[in-house]
């Protein structure tokens, strides 16, 4: 129920609304906001930023010491996981505890592809982007009777369903000893490896956008926030519910493929419901649900996250990095989430909404909601 | 000008029936053997006082309940079976009694995801950004631009649907209901919260929507004297039971109408 849900209209005033959001925008200032358009030097600036940070994101592989090259796969991994979950959280509004079940379903799938079954690479993302259409399904059936906290227990179900039975069959995980993942030839190494996590990365956020900006994607979205008025529409909730599911499942089995690559191993030890589940939620929410840029951070920081602990810990020989261990990462996590749902729903696209403003050559300065929640975020609903 | 054909009085099959429309909830007979006609080109009225069922019997029409008994017609097939979203697919466009928008879109926006039934290509090519698809979305947006400018929205096209005064927000649902291209548009109460020079206009320019694009309306509304000046025909519901039915100015002097809304005594509306 929102507000205006909730208030006899005979009494409804604007300002009251307002109570939601730190401010309220009001038509003229979006008018004004939605006809401007940046100078010829403010557009000069705009791109050579935009291009200074490709290139360092270009760079990125090349300058971190060797050591952390298979960190940097392992961000771009995470950060394809959150934009996969995002899907779920951020465009459909409903909740997933179970993707480190998908993404352990989809590293076994890639693995099981190339070494059992003797495909392609290609066929191996294939197998694994299906493992997820297949998980995705399961849970979507069941999402379309249940939301909230319900669905929230069936996830965690299928977590522990993936945990404790799918991971411990000898033949498709290759028991302890784990699922050997070949990477594929081209990118055997560990840089070039890591270009192409990045590179899928790439893809998956230009899929992302398109979706949102496309009939699936508004569809997605618009039953998240009722739907009542999408079906009114024409909008058959049931198969665009789903949709929503398969696609997320898609992105994750390929981030599990891409995951059994790093070690070229996929053991289940990789994917244990906790607290991997539990990373990959709290960085979907951190980052920001419903923006892919901020979700797309909020992965990469948390895959970050034990190695700088880690590094903190070895580097500096006094108080309070002594004492800090590779598990304090779910206090920090803990603490950031707490952090978020208080002061930014939003996120850190929140945070950065300025910039991130400036980077799509609108104003720096931008008026907005107070964030995710008002804004292609999480419902507030139950 | 020609006075619009009345196509009730030709003996023309409607567009949109509902026979003996009966629904229980729990004990309560919220709706008893209610049947109700639309024609070509109509405009049809809902009247009858709060909690009379009209709502409820708007729900029935656009499948968000099952009725217990009696069946829907939609251009003589038979729609009661049918999800809400196949009948707005066969051209039934409704408004909600709440705001029926997307809350975190803007009005732009919400006018462009209504016009999801008309969209052409599939949803796979829009994700993978297939050249025809960006080139229909301009269409779609040019389109939504269209309804905004006919219903006098221009001015908010950009604002969040969150924080526009509740009247203007009932005017962008029925804005985007238009761009859903129905050939029925049932509108539930969509003066309230709006003023009495607005509500003037808005009747105005449902005449407007009629005479130009040819499609029909059904309108619940509590503003008696402004349904009796715009409707063709009206139904009166109470107590979940058709009242009375008949053109406006049989209605105007329906005396068991009159005691319905202004109690014991009275004999004619307005």
């Amino acid at each position: 129920m929102s507000i205006i849900d909730e208030l006899d209209p005979d009494e409804l005033d604007p300002d009251e609304l307002a109570l939601a959001d730190e401010h309220v925008i009001t038509p003229t200032e979006a008018a004004e906001a939605a006809a401007w358009r940046p100078s010829p030097g403010g557009v000069a600036a705009r791109i050579v930023v935009l291009v200074g940070l490709l290139l360092l994101v270009v760079a990125i592989p090349q300058i971190v010491p060797d050591i952390y090259t298979n960190v940097v796969s392992k961000a771009a991994i995470f950060g394809l996981v959150a934009l996969s979950l995002n899907v779920i959280i951020g465009y459909t509004g409903q909740i997933s505890l179970g993707h480190n079940a998908f993404v352990g379903v989809g590293a076994f799938g890639a693995g099981y592809a190339l070494t059992k079954m003797d495909l392609p690479y290609a066929g191996a993302l294939v197998v694994a982007a299906l493992t997820g259409v297949v998980g995705a399904l399961l849970i979507g059936v069941i999402a379309l009777r249940l939301a909230g906290l319900y669905l929230a227990l069936v996830t965690i179900a299928y977590a522990f369903l993936a945990q404790e039975v799918l991971f411990n069959l000898r033949s498709l995980t290759g028991g302890g000893a784990g699922q050997p993942a070949p990477r594929p030839s081209v990118f055997s190494s560990d840089v070039s490896y890591a270009y192409f996590c990045i590179a899928v990365l790439g893809v998956a956020l230009a899929f992302d956008w398109r979706l949102t900006a496309s009939k699936g994607g508004r569809a997605i979205q618009a039953l998240r926030d009722d739907e009542r008025v999408a079906a009114s529409w024409g909008i058959n909730v049931t198969s665009f519910k789903l949709l929503a599911f398969v696609i997320s499942g898609i992105m994750a089995g390929i981030a599990g493929a891409l995951f059994a690559g790093i070690e070229q191993l996929a053991s289940r030890q990789d994917f244990p419901f906790l607290p991997l589940a539990l990373t990959f939620l709290v960085m979907t929410v951190v980052g920001g649900a419903g923006n892919r840029w901020g979700v797309m951070q909020g992965g990469i920081l948390f895959a970050i996250l034990p190695t700088l602990l880690d590094r903190a810990h070895e580097s500096f020989h006094f108080f309070p990095f002594t004492s800090v261990q590779v598990t304090w990462e779910p206090a920090i996590g803990a603490l950031l989430l707490l952090l978020t749902l208080i002061f930014s729903p939003g996120g850190i696209a929140q945070q950065q909404r300025h910039l991130l403003n400036w980077l799509s050559f609108k104003r720096f300065n931008e008026p907005s909601h107070g964030g995710g929640i008002s804004r292609g975020g999480m419902g507030a609903r139950p | 000008m020609p006075a619009p054909k009345d196509h009730r009085k030709l003996g023309e099959p409607p567009l949109l029936e509902a026979h003996d429309v009966s629904i229980r909830f729990g004990g309560v007979q919220a709706l008893s053997e209610v049947a109700f006609a639309v024609h070509e080109s109509e405009i049809v009225g809902i009247l009858g006082p709060n909690g009379a069922g009209k709502t409820t019997f708007f729900n029935c029409v656009s499948g968000f309940y099952a009725p217990n008994e009696g069946r829907i017609e939609l251009h003589g097939e038979d729609v009661t079976a049918l999800r809400p979203d196949e009948r707005a697919q066969r051209g039934l466009g409704r408004t909600f009694q709440q705001v029926g928008l997307v809350k975190s879109f803007t009005v732009l926006e919400n006018l462009i995801v209504a016009q999801h039934k008309s969209v052409k290509y599939g949803v796979l090519s829009g994700m993978f950004g297939m050249p025809w698809t960006l080139r229909e979305e301009r269409v779609l947006r040019e389109k939504a631009m269209v309804v905004l400018d006919f219903m006098g929205l221009m001015a908010v096209k950009d604002a969040p649907v969150q924080g526009l005064p509740y009247g203007t927000l009932k005017m962008c649902e029925t804005a985007a209901v238009i761009a859903t291209d129905p050939e029925i548009l049932m509108l539930d109460e969509p003066l309230a919260g709006t003023g009495p020079e607005e509500g003037e206009a808005f009747c105005q320019r449902l005449k407007d929507m009629r005479r130009d694009l040819g499609i029909s309306i059904v309108m619940i509304e509590h503003h008696v004297p402004l349904v009796l000046g715009t409707a063709d025909y009206i139904y009166v519901l109470n107590f979940g039971a058709l009242l009375a039915q008949g053109r406006p100015a049989a209605i105007r002097k329906n005396e068991a109408v009159a005691v319905a809304y202004m109690g014991e005594g009275a004999t004619a509306l307005a």
